[in-house]
């Protein structure tokens, strides 16, 4: 299902043509967040690389970039994760089993997955950022033996605002992978770290040696941009951190402009990155 | 808990793990080795702040005690961290209520012992001051980062 990193396939006509997929199911996963399950005519889904994204379209509303989330184990269908934020993905958390949503996709490179086999792992995530994140620690464990240690740090606003916190307790419950996990703000109930996510580096360096992993962080930007910093701060050569970035993709191959960001095309040529190839253009206030 | 077993906590902790030994033997003589069981209170707010709390393991919740709202969590203390810093100041009050959330070792400094230590040797004192600035400036980083509320989505560019 999951494809070894290749280069971008070329834009032709058919990566402009909405295919419409059946929803097949809806998991809410937050107050504003729901994650779909969807299904192409032909029922099996376009393989895809861990990190890439889809164009969704709501006939009548409008299209949005949407980074893949996972596959559903049992059927195999696509599962996206969307956050009600504007007006077409407000429209999508309405949406029900049985609705059609158009698909372009998938789109842009994602985590580096071949090169990470054989090191440590160490994945950050922020709120949404866990999305994009999961078919990386899926494709991870799915293929356990091909890399080493592998630590998943998780930031959220609230243990109400943890995404997927089924399969968060199924991943803590492995012996093959360290979850840690913190919110900005505790409940009654709530007895684990409290504190924004990168205050849990010091433990993540206690479990392996940060200057050998690769390290996959993705979040609001704001969050990716501290994370690097302070990983950075810590010696970490910039080859080794990828971040997704999320800009406001139109055409998703690299002709519009809508996503160009410095020489780069979002959609195109991302949206994982390595940082030392934008950490110059995360620091120019403009973009 | 023997003073070995100190000496040892506090070769691994990183707080102290670089110092000179033989600071490291001084510090031993003014600490215990303590396990606190999950709620017990390591300190609170307002009394004497006589301790300086090394996490060997555990977890540590920071809180304040809100009227109507009870203890409000602000952040949570993990193995090789710190607690506690106003035995610095005076007049060497706690600020806030430390609870251990899980089970929690601590190697427990007097604190009193420790102000009297750094009084006499000041390249010691230099030394804890500075590591306790660091530990201070990461706080604040984080605090202020909490503050950002680091997790929000920039709704502008969300179509």
């Amino acid at each position: 299902m999951i494809l070894p990193l290749t280069h971008p396939t070329a834009p032709t006509l058919e990566r402009f043509l909405p295919v419409p997929y059946q929803v097949t199911g809806i998991r809410r996963e937050t107050e504003d967040t729901v994650t779909f399950r969807m299904r192409p005519p032909g029922g099996r889904p376009p393989a895809f690389q861990p990190g890439q994204f889809n164009m969704l379209y709501l006939f009548g509303m409008g299209e949005v970039p949407i980074s893949i989330s996972g596959v559903h184990p049992r059927s195999g269908d696509l599962e996206h994760t969307v956050r009600a934020v504007g007006s077409v993905t407000r429209a999508m958390a309405r949406l029900g089993k049985g609705n059609v949503v158009g698909v372009r996709g998938p789109f842009g490179r994602g985590w580096p997955m071949e090169e990470a086999k054989g090191h440590d792992v160490l994945i950050v995530a922020g709120g949404i950022g866990l999305a994009p994140l999961r078919p990386a620690l899926q494709h991870i464990l799915a293929h356990r033996s091909e890399y080493e240690r592998v630590v998943l740090l998780y930031g959220a606003r609230t243990p109400a605002d943890l995404l997927y916190p089924a399969e968060l307790e199924r991943w803590r419950g492995r012996l093959d992978l360290q979850v840690l996990v913190t919110v900005d703000r505790g409940d009654e109930a709530w007895r684990g770290h409290i504190g924004v996510v990168t205050t849990l580096l010091p433990m993540a360096e206690r479990l392996m040696d940060l200057r050998k992993a690769f390290i996959l962080t993705c979040g609001p930007e704001i969050m990716m941009h501290v994370v690097a910093r302070e990983l950075e701060n810590r010696r970490i050569s910039p080859e080794r951190i990828f971040l997704s970035l999320e800009r406001n993709m139109k055409c998703a191959v690299g002709f519009c402009g809508h996503c160009q960001f410095g020489p780069a095309f979002i959609c195109r040529d991302g949206p994982v990155f390595p940082l030392h190839r934008i950490r110059h253009l995360l620091e120019v206030r403009e973009f | 808990m023997s003073e070995a077993a100190i000496l040892e906590a506090l070769r691994q902790h990183p707080f102290t793990h670089d110092i000179e030994e033989a600071w490291k033997e001084v510090l031993a003589e003014m600490a215990r080795l303590q396990t606190y069981p999950p709620d017990a209170l390591l300190l609170r707010e307002g009394r004497a702040a006589d301790a300086f709390f090394l996490i060997v393991d555990g977890l540590v919740a920071i809180e304040m005690f809100a009227p109507g709202r009870g203890a409000l969590r602000l952040q949570t203390v993990g193995a090789g961290e710190v607690v506690g810093w106003s035995w610095v100041l005076p007049p060497h009050r706690w600020e806030f209520d430390a609870r251990a959330l899980a089970e929690t070792t601590a190697v427990v400094l007097d604190a009193a012992a420790l102000r009297a230590q750094m009084s006499q040797d000041h390249a010691l004192a230099a030394w804890i001051l500075s590591r306790l600035l660091a530990v201070i400036a990461s706080r604040l980083k984080a605090t202020r980062l909490q503050l950002l509320d680091l997790y929000a989505l920039p709704e502008r560019r969300m179509p």
